[in-house]
This record gives C-alpha cells, sequence and structure tokens, in this order.
C-alpha cells in the first residue's frame, strides 16, 4: 500500500494535495477492506462512514472488532503486513489510499492530527517537549525560533496546561500522563488541522483527567471546529462526547447513527447488548451482565449476520446470506434483518 | 477519634476480629533524597467474606498498600495484622512459611505480563502448591483441576500457554493459580482493566461467586467505580497515599462525603446524562481564591490544594473520622462543602 510506505524517493508527479470539501462530508471512508497476515485474512469488510467539518464521531466496539485497523487506514500508518484490499479512504475529495509519500508528509499534521493511547512511547524522552512542538511548527509551518517559541506556549496553554512556559521545558518522564496526552493534542493542533483522529486517547488515564480530556476535546471543536474521529471500547466515554456513534462488530460496522438516539434507542441487538454490559454510570447496585459467547475470530468467513451466533433474536434468515445496512432513521443505519421489528428495543436500556 | 470510635470501627458486623487489620500504615519508598512517603497513617480493616474495593488514581498509594499486606514491602511505621497475626513483623523463616501457606494472594492487572510465557496453564496453577511441597503429583494435578473448575475453565486448557488463549482466559487462570492454594484474602490489583465490557462483567460476576461459595474476603484495587458499585459491599478511596472515605458502596455512591471522592464519581463517563453535579463544580476555578495549603504541604489536608471547598481549617490534616456507622471521612467540611457546590 502506497501511504504506509516510506518511499524515499520524492513523486515527481506530485499533485497538490490542497483539500477542499465538496459533498460535505470532511473524511468519507467508502467500502473499506484490509487484510492482515499478509493478505491471509480480511479483517475489516466494507467499512463506509464519514465525518463532516465540526462533527465528533466514535468508533466503538469490542478488542479486535477493527476499529484501531480502520484508524490506521485513515491515517495510512497500517501495521506491517496489512493492506488496503478494496476501496477508499477520502480527506475532502483527495484519496489517502493513494498518496505520493510528498502529498502524505504534507497532508499529516497540516490537515490530519493524530493522538494515541500511551502518550509517553510517542514522544522522545530524551528532548524536551517544547522543542518536540517547535520541531513540528518550524518544520511544517516554517516558523523562525522565536515565532515558534511563542506559537509553542500558546498552545500549550490552549490545551489548558498550567504554566506552560515551564512546561516548555521539561522531558516527558517529568510529566504526568493527563499532561503528556495534553502535549501530544497540542503537537496534533499545532498546524490547525481540520480533523483529529484519536485511538484510544483516554483510556489509559484517570476518570478526572479523562473528563478533563473530554471537555478539552469538546472545547477544541466549538473554538476551531475540529472534526474527531475518536476511537473507544468505552461506550459511555463516547456517548459523552460524540454527534454520531458507529458501532464495530467483528470487521463491520453494525449500526451509526446519532449518538443520543443509540444510546437512548439502540436497534441493532449487539449495540443493545453492549449497552446492558456499559457502565451506564448509575451507581446503584446493579445485575452484571455478559454477551454470552465469543466474537468470531479475525477475518473468519460468514455467510449471513457475523452477530447471529451470539444473538438472541437471530432468525434462519440471518444466517442464510449476507445482511445489507438499512436505514431506519435520518442518517441513523442497522445492519440487521430485525432492525425494524425492535422498535422498542430502547426500553431494554432505559429500564 | 475517640478511643470508643476507635473501638467501634474495630468492631466487625457481628462482633467478629476482621481478617485482615492496616494499622496506621507508613511506608517510604526509595532512599535518602529519592524517599518519597506512598502511604501515611492508612487504616484498613477486611471482614471475612466481605468485598472491599479500593480507588484511587494513578500514585495514590493503591498498589503500595495491596504490596505491603502480602508483605512485599515493609511498612516504616504501623503494622499488618492477619488473623490476629501481625505479619509485617515477622522476620526470616517465618516469612517464608507465611507465604508459603498462601493465605493472602495476589492477582494483576495484565496476565500477559504477570504470567510466565513460557509455562503451561498447568504448571503456572500448580507452582505455588509444587513449591509448598506437601503434595506429590497426582494431588497437585486434581487440585489445578479444582481451581480451574472453580473459575469455569475446563482440562482442555491444561498444556497451553498465556499466548494461546484469550485475554480473559488468561485473567481466569491468574485467579484459579491464586485459588490454587487455598487462600482466605485476594487481592487483585486492576483485574478487569485490560478487558472488554462484557469480559469485565464475566471476571466480577466470578469474583462474588467465589466470595461465597469459598468465603472468601475480596480487594478489588481498581479505577473504575462502575464496575465496583455492581459487586462491593464497601469502597475505600485513597489519596496521595491517604484514605479519605470509607463505607458502604451504595450510600457512598449515592452521596459521598468527600470531595475528592464526589468528583471521582462525577468525572465517570456514563451513557445517562442525570448527574446532579459535573465535574466542573468539584474542581478548583482559577479564579478561587489560593488554595490554603501547597501541593506538597505534608502538615495539610492532602486533597487541600486541589479542593474548591478548601478553608483555612484545611491547613492542618483531617483525621479519618466516622460520620455515620460504619462511613468515615477524612474532611473538615465534609457536612458543609454539598451545600456551597450547589449554590
Amino acid at each position: 500500500m502506497v501511504i504506509g510506505n516510506r518511499n524515499p524517493l520524492p513523486d515527481a508527479r506530485s499533485r497538490s494535495a490542497e483539500p477542499a470539501i465538496r459533498d460535505g462530508s470532511l473524511l468519507r471512508v467508502d467500502d473499506l477492506h484490509v487484510s492482515v497476515h499478509d493478505g491471509a485474512a480480511t479483517a475489516i469488510r466494507g467499512i463506509s462512514l464519514n465525518v463532516t467539518p465540526g462533527e465528533i464521531v466514535g468508533l466503538v466496539g469490542e478488542s479486535g472488532s477493527g476499529k484501531t485497523l480502520t484508524c490506521r487506514a485513515v491515517l495510512g500508518v497500517l501495521p506491517p503486513g496489512c493492506a488496503v484490499e478494496r476501496g477508499s479512504v477520502s480527506f475532502a475529495g483527495v484519496d489517502l489510499t493513494n498518496l505520493s509519500r510528498r502529498d502524505w508528509e504534507q497532508m499529516h499534521g497540516s490537515h490530519i492530527g493524530a493522538v494515541f493511547q500511551d502518550p509517553a512511547s510517542y514522544l522522545n524522552p530524551a528532548i524536551t517537549v517544547g522543542h518536540q512542538l517547535t520541531e513540528v511548527l518550524r518544520v511544517k509551518q516554517r516558523l523562525g525560533r522565536r515565532a515558534a517559541h511563542a506559537r509553542a506556549a500558546e498552545l500549550f496553554a490552549a490545551v489548558g496546561l498550567r504554566d506552560p512556559e515551564r512546561v516548555f521545558h521539561q522531558i516527558p518522564a517529568e510529566l504526568s500522563g493527563g499532561m503528556l496526552q495534553r502535549v501530544m493534542i497540542a503537537i496534533a493542533i499545532s498546524c490547525d488541522p481540520q480533523l483529529l483522529v484519536a485511538d484510544e486517547p483516554t483510556t489509559a488515564l484517570d476518570v478526572t483527567i479523562q473528563a478533563e480530556v473530554i471537555e478539552l476535546l469538546l472545547h477544541l471543536r466549538d473554538q476551531r471546529g475540529l472534526a474527531v474521529l475518536f476511537v473507544s471500547h468505552d461506550l459511555a466515554v463516547i456517548t459523552e462526547l460524540c454527534d454520531r456513534i458507529v458501532v464495530f462488530y467483528a470487521g463491520e460496522v453494525v449500526e451509526s447513527g446519532p449518538a443520543q438516539q443509540i444510546a437512548q434507542h439502540p436497534r441493532h441487538p449487539y449495540t443493545q447488548a453492549l449497552l446492558r454490559v456499559a457502565s451506564v454510570g448509575d451507581f446503584g447496585r446493579r445485575e452484571l451482565e455478559v454477551i454470552p459467547g465469543q466474537p468470531p475470530p479475525v477475518g473468519a468467513d460468514i455467510q449471513g449476520c457475523r452477530f447471529a451466533e451470539r444473538c438472541p433474536v437471530a432468525m434462519p434468515a440471518c444466517s442464510a446470506g449476507a445482511v445489507q445496512p438499512v436505514p431506519v432513521s435520518y442518517r441513523h443505519d442497522v445492519r440487521c434483518l430485525r432492525a425494524r421489528d425492535l422498535d422498542n428495543a430502547g426500553e431494554l436500556v432505559a429500564r | 477519634m475517640t478511643a470508643a470510635d476507635a473501638v467501634a470501627t474495630l468492631r466487625g458486623p457481628a462482633g467478629a476480629t476482621p481478617l485482615l487489620a492496616v494499622e496506621s500504615v507508613d511506608v517510604v519508598l526509595g532512599h535518602g533524597v529519592r524517599a518519597a512517603q506512598v502511604l501515611s497513617g492508612v487504616d484498613l480493616r477486611i471482614w471475612p467474606g466481605e468485598l472491599v474495593g479500593l480507588v484511587g488514581e494513578t500514585g495514590s498509594g493503591k498498589t503500595t498498600l495491596a504490596r505491603t499486606v502480602a508483605g512485599l514491602v515493609d511498612p516504616r511505621r504501623g503494622r499488618v495484622v492477619f488473623d490476629g497475626l501481625p505479619i509485617s513483623r515477622l522476620r526470616r523463616r517465618a516469612r517464608r512459611a507465611e507465604r508459603r501457606r498462601g493465605r493472602i494472594q495476589l492477582v494483576f492487572q495484565d496476565p500477559l505480563r504477570s504470567l510466565d510465557p513460557d509455562m503451561t496453564v498447568a504448571d503456572i496453577v500448580g507452582e505455588g502448591l509444587k513449591i509448598r511441597g506437601e503434595a506429590n503429583a497426582g494431588e497437585i494435578r486434581r487440585q489445578v483441576l479444582d481451581a480451574l473448575d472453580q473459575v469455569g475453565l475446563g482440562a482442555a486448557l491444561l498444556a497451553r500457554t498465556p499466548g494461546q488463549i484469550s485475554g480473559g482466559q488468561r485473567q481466569r487462570v491468574s485467579i484459579a493459580r491464586a485459588l490454587a492454594v487455598g487462600p482466605r484474602l485476594l487481592i487483585c490489583d486492576e483485574p478487569v482493566s485490560a478487558l472488554d465490557a462484557s469480559t469485565r462483567n464475566y471476571i466480577l460476576r466470578l469474583l462474588d461467586v467465589l466470595r461465597n461459595s469459598l468465603g472468601l474476603s475480596i480487594v478489588i484495587i481498581s479505577h473504575d467505580l462502575s464496575s465496583l458499585s455492581g459487586i462491593a459491599d464497601r469502597v475505600v478511596v485513597l489519596y496521595h497515599g491517604r484514605v479519605v472515605e470509607d463505607g458502604p458502596v451504595d450510600q457512598v455512591f449515592a452521596a459521598p462525603r468527600h470531595p475528592y471522592t464526589a468528583l471521582l464519581l462525577a468525572s465517570a463517563p456514563s451513557v445517562r446524562h442525570d448527574r446532579r453535579l459535573a465535574p466542573a463544580q468539584l474542581r478548583r476555578a482559577p479564579a478561587d481564591p489560593a488554595p490554603p495549603a501547597g501541593d506538597l504541604d505534608p502538615a495539610a489536608c492532602v486533597f487541600a490544594a486541589r479542593c474548591p471547598f478548601a478553608a483555612d481549617v484545611c491547613a492542618t490534616a483531617p483525621a479519618l473520622e466516622p460520620v455515620d456507622g460504619r462511613w468515615s471521612v477524612a474532611c473538615h467540611r465534609h457536612s458543609e462543602w454539598r451545600q456551597q457546590a450547589s449554590t
């Protein structure tokens, strides 16, 4: 795959990657298929989703459901042995699956920023965090030393770091996990990207810090119109933060729609199950429910619905042939043959 | 705390003696200029058959407390008494013998890192019994199968290594390993943090079942408050090495008395937005007057520098005092701050 391949030779026919928003969506993933183990299995089978400017979209699902792989395909940093088999990822009209290295470099940082789960492993432990941020500003925005320093201090303040001048001269080991994640966010937004891809950015943080990072992302969206593609296995975090939710199961999107609608009236039996096991946030004593069974192994070849084996309302037709997503309301799609029968399923959650 | 109160908190549900008593424990880790006081005057009692949740943020001393109880860290002051025996004062042979009895067992967060990747499940679960050297191979195998059966795993897994089983199964193997030696107290350090919600609930339910069927006492260290609300009887909140709140889980979670516990609860993400207090109401705002104590002032309340309700009185550290039956709080303003928060 081209974008993952850091080809050192500059592409002579390099197009200008100046994005322009045409159909209202900033990021559009269409029928994405990603193979793993050098093509031995297809882990992602036909993911489609889009993110409009200023929108926060959350990808949720169990581990191994393909949400992180989708994220990495969007960023063009798929792990070794993985490749985009089919489908497209386009950012403001530019196809990201087919970029030259130079275009990729221009796109990343400038138009798309990224934050990951473990900030400490993405920062150089021996260099001050201020230097790591100014380096980005000097390379990407060609700022002078003083201008970069001033801008860095502004950015550190913008992500809520108290005493930015002091933080500027500290190395990663001197900062806490929450502060490091703020530094990562400052670096990710330093060139004013339109999209931030955040893969489990709060999973390793304490709850109080997690709440602060969520508030920060909401603030950045309001202030800068930043769109966010947010990945988490925690449905509670996703509903706190996101405008829209995309539910992954075994490499497919089983339900996508407005966050509040999905939280209150989930239509897919898997989403309903996820909501029953999630931390719903009332701290009363409750039954700890379990979704029976295991998800199919990565790349399993299954004829019909991939959730049918664990589904409490499966019918013979569910396993007979491929199930296509159907719209149940405006921008709310469900990949389930019984989506329309399960109208009152929301009551299961609102009990 | 008056002497009478102290006696009252010592008494258990039915006047029984606690299985574990941690008494005014101070722990200092590191030496010389690097020395850091990790626990300060920690008091904790665990009763037989009780399931206690221990919560707090990174660096609050949760894991150090677990290690102190297990005898891996020596307290500088205070003592740890297990079933009437001051185990923290044991030395050499006596301590080794106590460890081999295996009455206190630890279960760790990440079984991929805490289980030897080259050993089979049979070896891992049977290792403690083998070291104890009281049983022959046949008995060990039987006890291993028993332990696996208690966590819902079968003999099919015996020959596998940790890398060949799923995350939930791995955590069940580490619980089986702990159960094999017949413990009375199980301390689980973040046992479910690395697991998906469904698997997490399965493991928590399993711990609840074990507590009832084996009469075990269990301490679950966690930063996920909502999972504790499903099974714990009591919750103990640690902040900067001090216990700031200790009480029945449903009461504490319904109306916490310590501002830090309230902040933890308000910060927990939820699917429904029906909280009474927002996290912002429980954090210091830049406009708030300066706190009565700095971040590192050892004489002040540990939370004073972060507390929006701190007053002059908070420049001295509050003691953990009973407020209501078995509910204790270390806050000078535990009866006043809520009113201030709502104005």
